[in-house]
This record gives structure tokens, sequence and C-alpha cells, in this order.
């Protein structure tokens, strides 16, 4: 197995009384593709906050290629790219405009014609000059992919990037998540659609109310259970884990 | 330190006010040309000399000091808040960039602006009456470190600030009563006591004070005190601002 790009070791992270992360461990390894499921409110985005820096961890440890995502955050944050949740976008700039500050920002001398061709691969050429709040819900999503890439980052986070997109629009971003793959970027994926899990994911990691409950190949996961659909064996998982807490 | 981004995060934010210039460059100019009008030009032929200097001459750095303090507050509370509220923040937060960073990159448009429409505020001021500019290094003094002291204030105010109405409090409710009973229109040599002793008080006297003697050569206050109070009001907002930065305060969870 290769080294692990991702490192995370007993990550607790609570806000107030509320502990959102529980003593997690995992590590993602160099070229796959990692989803991590879990329902609404199981910490999958609170763990992709710690680790991009958006939230800060309240024990534990966590490194990206060895190094340290707070003491060395200025190499963590060149390694990793993060498509967010939440589409925000600035109505002052144009996506060709968003795409140079955004290779500025990560400390990447900014290439217009890098710039342009993120914005071809992402079906954003002809668009490249618009103001970006007349793009489309699916077209801004395409640009927070864009702006994820524009430093080449070893690691990629991708946050729910299919929530509320159109099933064509989601097969474009499978194929995407594919071909970076392909091209060498380890990706981390959180998602709601078990389907997206069975058909892209190398490993699939289930987080339920902080904890991590299976982390575990794709393959021996089905094989394991029989061939029966992921979807059952997640329900079923997620319905122990309930049975356990309110025992 | 990362210097490209620096570069790319102050140039961002000087198109950011370029690209709205109706609003952050002629609305402020225009704002305060009509302060002129009324209090140097209309109410200033009646007023005769305040200091030893013509009304009209007197009021042109209280109101070109007005509009820096109110334009470099602005420019970094406003920004910073947009980008809190429409997600965009994240873009910096992720990306390899320090409190440095963004403190040199912030303050350093915001300065930007305001020079420029304070510079504007003179040009205007220029067709009215002509002005001398007594002492050019108290003049740049007072104009770096003040606009400097209100764009870090803009960014404390944004980090705290969870509402728009947070945002407003400051220049509606502190910023302007304070500028104009800093001094802006009258000598606080004409006030009686307490007053005069009360606006002894108000820091934004100190830089009105300060920009007037650059100008002028006259001022209610030395310069070296005005100097003194601007000096230590910018190092408390430093400290303050690289403080709430490194911590995190009201943008990383």
């Amino acid at each position: 197995m290769k080294p692990p790009v991702l490192r995370c070791r007993h990550v607790t992270k609570r806000y107030g009384k509320f502990t959102a992360l529980k003593d997690l461990s995992l590590e993602v390894y160099e070229g796959e593709i990692f989803a991590l499921l879990g329902p609404n409110g199981a910490g999958k985005s609170t763990l992709i906050h710690c680790i991009t820096g958006l939230a800060k961890r309240s024990e534990g440890s966590i490194e990206v290629l060895g190094f340290d995502t707070v003491n060395d955050f200025r190499t963590t944050r060149r390694l990793v790219g993060l498509v967010p949740q939440e589409i925000g976008y600035d109505p002052f700039f144009t996506p060709l405009e968003s795409l140079m500050i955004q290779m500025g920002l990560m400390g990447v001398e900014p290439n217009r014609s890098r710039a342009e061709s993120l914005l071809e691969t992402f079906a954003l050429g002809d668009k490249r000059d618009a103001y970006t709040r007349t793009l489309s819900g699916g077209m801004k999503r395409r640009l927070l992919v864009a702006k994820a890439l524009v430093h080449d980052p070893r690691l990629l986070f991708l946050d729910e990037p299919t929530s509320g997109v159109d099933v064509e629009l989601r097969r474009e971003l499978w194929q995407e998540v594919e071909d970076l793959r392909t091209a060498g970027t380890t990706i981390v994926l959180t998602t709601h659609y078990i389907e997206e899990a069975e058909k892209l994911a190398d490993r699939i990691g289930i987080l339920h109310k902080g904890e991590l409950l299976l982390v575990e190949s794709r393959e021996s996961l089905l094989e394991r259970h029989g061939g029966r659909p992921l979807e059952d064996i997640y329900l079923e998982l997620i319905r122990k884990a309930d049975g356990r807490h309110a025992a | 330190m990362s210097t490209i981004a620096l570069k790319t995060l102050f140039l961002k934010e000087v198109r950011r006010f370029s690209k709205v210039w109706l609003q952050t460059i002629l609305s402020p100019l225009v704002t305060t040309s009509l302060y002129f009008l009324v209090f140097g030009v209309a109410l200033g032929s009646r007023l005769r000399e305040i200091s030893g200097v013509p009304y009209i001459q007197f009021v042109v750095p209280g109101l070109v000091m007005m509009t820096m303090i109110r334009d470099s507050f602005l420019n970094t509370s406003s920004s910073l808040f947009q980008s809190k509220i429409n997600g965009t923040i994240t873009d910096i937060l992720v990306a390899p960039i320090g409190a440095l960073e963004m403190v040199l990159a912030y303050v350093g448009a915001a300065m930007i602006r305001a020079i420029i429409v304070g510079t504007l505020v003179c040009l205007v001021a220029l067709s009215f009456t002509w002005f001398p500019l007594h002492h050019m290094g108290w003049t740049l003094f007072f104009t770096i470190f003040v606009t400097a002291t209100l764009a870090l204030l803009g960014m404390i105010v944004a980090l705290w600030a969870q509402k728009f109405d947070h945002l407003a409090i400051f220049p509606n409710f502190v910023l302007l009563p304070l500028a104009f009973l800093g001094g802006v229109f009258y000598s606080i040599d004409l006030l009686p006591e307490p007053w005069h002793t009360v606006s002894r008080l108000n820091p934004l006297l100190y830089m009105v004070n300060g920009l007037r003697f650059g100008f002028l050569g006259v001022a209610d206050v030395s310069p070296v005190t005005s100097a003194g109070v601007v000096l230590v009001s910018f190092l408390v907002v430093l400290v303050a601002a690289s403080a709430l930065l490194r911590s995190g305060y009201n943008l990383r969870t």
C-alpha cells in the first residue's frame, strides 16, 4: 500500500459541550478515492474543515504528506484543494478573474492560459468574462471545482459536490473525479448519495455522530455482505449504531 | 510570508473598490464636496477667521481627514464582512495566507482608496480656495497612520459583526459623531469648559488637528501630541486585529 497522503490521529472537535468528532483516526492513501458517508450532522464537513483549516481541531493531530496542518499550514494548504459544500461566489469578478485570483492566493503566479484551460475543462470557456452571479447553479459548482484545482493539489476534498445537482451534471462531475484520480490526485469525497460512493470510491468510511463506524475497501465491504446493495449495508450500520447509542 | 498571495489579495481588494468606483470614490467625493460648499463656502464667508486662517481654508484639512477616516474604515469593514457573508472568505482561509498578509493587503488597499478620495477632495477644495501645505512630513505621517489605523479598526469590526446592522453601528454612531466633535468644522478653543476638556478625550480630534497642522501650520493640539495619540491608537488596533486574525475569531470555527 502507498504511503498515506492524509493521516488523522485521535482527532476530536468540540463546539462548546457538543462533540462533533470523537477520537477519530483515519488514513487516506495516495491516488485513491475515499468516500466518507454519513447522515446529516455526522461530522463529515467538520472533519474536512479541520483538515483544510476552516475549523480548529480540539485534540489530536492531522498530517498531509507528513506535514502538520496547524504548524506547517502554509505547506499543507498548498497541497490541499477544497470544493466546499456551500456555493460562495464573489459578485465583483468573472470566472476568469476568480481563477486567476485563486491561483495567486494559493501562492502560484497567476497564469491566464492555465485559467482558460481550466475553464474549458469545466465547460465554462464561453462564460469566462460573464459576472459570476449570472451563472447557473451547476456552472457555479463547476467553477468551485475549477478554483479548487488552480494549484494542482495532491489531495482534493469534495464536500457533497453533487448536492442539489441534476443527473446530467452529476454524471459529468463523476467523470471529472475519475479523470482527476487518473491524473494522480487523491480524492476525499463526502456524499449523501450511496450510488455515488458505490460508483467512484476505492474505500469507504462511514461516519455517524462524530464516530467512524467503518473504513473498508468497497470491494471487500460488498463481498463481506454477500453482494447486498451498499445502501442496505449503510442503513444497517447506521441503525445498529443508533441502537447502541440509545442503549 | 507568501509575496504572491499578498500581492494578489492586495490587487483583488483594489480592483474590488475600483469596480464600484461610483460608490467608493465618487459618492464620498460628492458628499464631502457638499459639506465644503455648505460649511466652507456658504457659512465661511460670514465666519471670517479661525486660529488666524480664513474659515474656508480651516475646514479643508478637517474634511479631507473626515473623508479618509470614513473611507479607510468602510473599505476593510465592508469587504471583509461581505466575504464572510457570501462565503468567499473560504478562498482565503484555505489558502497559505497568514494574518500578516491579510493585514497588509486589506489595510494597504483601504489606504489607497482613502488617499485617492482625500486627494480628490483636496482638488475640489482647490477649485474654491487656495490653501498651503505647511509641512509635508506631518501631512504624510498623519495620512498614512490615520488611514492605516481606521482600516485596522474596520477589520476588527468586520470580524466581530454578525449582521449588517452591526457593521453600520461604527460609522454612523461612533465615527461620524466623533469626527464632527473632533474639530472638523471648529476649533475646540471656541468651546467652554467642560466641553473643551471632554473634546480632548476624542482620538479623532488629534487626527484632524494633526492633518490641519500639516496643511495650515495651525492646530488646537501640538503635532507631537497628536502623533503620539495616533501612534498609540495604531499600535492598539494593529495588535488587536493581528491577534483576532491569528486566533481565527469568527472566521475559523
